[in-house]
């Protein structure tokens, strides 16, 4: 297995730089909407500059580090039928797009870590304060923030074995996370009966939870709570992607020919 | 047996849709499906080494019938096994075993040169270093792949990609081989060159291949047997050449004269063509050789032909039977 994933790691890097603009885009392009949002906030409430800057940086690393792109990918190629020459090669489709996750999210993180280093010299705003154990924390909850959209992404994107163009329904629910998972604004910020639903969905634990966990907002009782809701959710999209490529699998037209 | 197929069948619901805005905009909440059956008990059996065409006019169930094969789709009913294995069941035993090149599609990854592909197949059917560079000689050389390996596959002309397509198919050296219209819109040459690799692999590996193709020079060139599918139905399974007997039990007499007699040819036979010179006839298979002595007796002929009517022919007659 790990000779496959370095076989698929390599491939995929060497495809990612085939499609150099088209990176470079995707990583400035998701820059904007953080930025403006910060800048809106930041007007608002000018006495919570500082918290505002070090949130929205902290939401623009999460948010890369988190993304998903497999609907998009599964639509396509299940809609064009190409998706048949990987189900033809003797290891599961999931690999290939875990391998790409691995690989963009790798080259996200090269860039973003050095500009976030080199920004909190000059911009003491942009220091984090974490202790050793804070930071593997963080570390860990961008990990599952990054399995659970994934996997969230993944298992609408095998919704195509029944609809067409089903990017629209992950549409709905992008918007629905946009609130709830902090990107718009920091949940402490939400109307308390919406907070409370946000602990008990998943959106929080894709960019949100791993903020808290840096900036020190969570801890203790309600830290080990998260990882278990987090956890939970992990066990339920895992359960989800099986059965829905189960079902995909009998309902595959194996469009084209 | 290699390929063992029983009473199969597949059937597709699908969204009917007429043509027009209104009949569109009606779709959005009214939907009316109907069921088409694509493969209609089918049976057969390949053995180990054979080369079988399979044939039929578009739509008429071949690349239904070969993506069951090959585990893709999943049958409705009735029972196919491989090797051994049941397809459906994806089993990666099996996949290391089959290869399913489809000339409309393509396994090269797009932006990447193929030999990424190959790579990444190495590691995937967990072919050893060994194995993969003996392979890839043999298949460089045989396909003429040398030039071809470090260019961007989209970069490729359509005949230099099936080259390294097939290269890819047959990296992990398939016992079975499934080629859904390896020839499609190549050129002539380049067909050939396909056809004869084809041929020589499948002396040299004995491997097992079925082949669909609408260009009748493949199915000349390649296969004893084939097997005729319309309508979902298999019709004929067996010899190509019993086929031609049975379907078209003449000849074609091509007789070239210095100027054609204005007669009527009735009492020699069928006339299929006259044109300046030439006149082409049908005769009976027993009678061809009689015919043609008695056109050299009592005209003046240039030249006489004797063949076998055109496979073209042979296989539309086919499509329009019930069965043959």
């Amino acid at each position: 297995m790990i000779r496959k994933y370095i076989a698929l790691l390599r491939m995929k890097y060497i495809e990612m730089l085939a499609y150099r603009l088209a990176t470079f885009v995707w990583m400035t392009g998701a820059i904007t909407q953080p930025l403006i949002t910060m800048f809106v906030w930041m007007n608002i409430h000018p006495e919570e500059s500082d918290s505002f800057v070090f949130y929205f940086m902290a939401v623009i690393f999460v948010e890369r580090m988190t993304s998903a792109w497999d609907v998009w990918e599964l639509d396509r190629e299940i809609r064009e039928g190409t998706f048949s020459n990987l189900l033809l090669r003797p290891l599961h489709p999931i690999h290939w797009a875990i391998a790409e996750n691995i690989v963009y999210k790798w080259l996200f993180a090269v860039i973003l870590a050095p500009v976030w280093l080199v920004g909190a010299v000059f911009w003491p705003p942009l220091r984090p304060h974490m202790t050793a154990g804070q930071a593997v924390l963080f570390l860990a909850a961008v990990v599952l923030g990054a399995a659970l959209r994934f996997l969230l992404s993944y298992s609408c994107g095998l919704l195509a074995f029944w609809v067409t163009k089903v990017a629209a329904v992950y549409g709905v629910i992008d918007v629905i996370s946009l609130f709830l998972s902090g990107r718009i604004a920091p949940l402490e910020m939400l109307p308390p009966a919406l907070r409370e639903w946000s602990e008990w969905l998943p959106f929080r634990y894709m960019i949100s939870f791993p903020i808290e966990i840096a900036t020190g907002a969570v801890d203790g009782g309600e830290l080990a709570r998260g990882f278990a809701v987090a956890a939970g959710w992990m066990a339920v999209f895992v359960a989800g992607v099986q059965w829905l490529w189960k079902a995909g699998m009998r309902k595959n037209q194996a469009v084209g020919g | 047996m290699v390929i063992r197929v029983s009473h199969l069948h597949k059937s597709f619901r699908v969204h009917r849709r007429e043509a027009g805005w209104l009949e569109a905009a009606r779709s959005l909440w009214r939907r009316d499906y109907r069921v088409i059956e694509a493969v209609k008990d089918v049976s057969f059996t390949i053995e180990k080494g054979e080369i079988v065409g399979f044939l039929g006019p578009n739509g008429a169930g071949k690349t239904t019938t070969m993506k069951m094969l090959a585990g893709l789709l999943h049958p409705t009913s009735g029972e196919i096994t491989v090797g051994g294995f049941v397809p459906f069941e994806q089993k990666p035993e099996f996949k290391k075993m089959m290869s399913l090149v489809m000339g409309q599609k393509s396994q090269l990854i797009w932006d990447i040169p193929p030999m990424e592909t190959f790579l990444v197949n190495k590691a995937i059917y967990d072919i050893d270093d060994r194995a993969f560079r003996q392979t890839l000689e043999e298949l460089t050389e045989l396909l003429d792949l040398a030039p071809l390996l470090d260019k961007p596959t989209r970069s490729l002309s359509l005949g230099q990609r099936m080259r390294c397509e097939l290269a890819a198919a047959l990296l992990h050296r398939p016992q079975v081989l499934f080629l859904d219209e390896p020839t499609i819109g190549l050129d002539v040459h380049t067909q050939e060159n396909v056809r004869r690799f084809i041929v020589d692999y499948n002396r040299e590996h004995e491997t097992t291949i079925l082949l669909t193709s609408h260009y009748m020079g493949d199915v000349a060139a390649l296969c004893d047997r084939v097997m005729i599918i319309n309508y979902g139905r298999l019709i004929y399974d067996g010899e190509l050449s019993v086929l031609t007997e049975k379907l078209a039990p003449y000849k074609r007499l091509e007789v070239r004269f210095s100027r054609v007699p204005d007669m009527d040819w009735g009492e020699y036979g069928e006339v299929a063509e006259i044109e300046e010179g030439t006149v082409v006839l049908r005769v009976a298979r027993e009678k061809a050789a009689g015919t043609a002595a008695r056109l050299l007796e009592r005209f003046d002929v240039r030249d006489i032909n004797i063949e076998d009517p055109p496979l073209e022919e042979v296989i539309t007659r086919a499509f329009q039977e019930e069965r043959v």
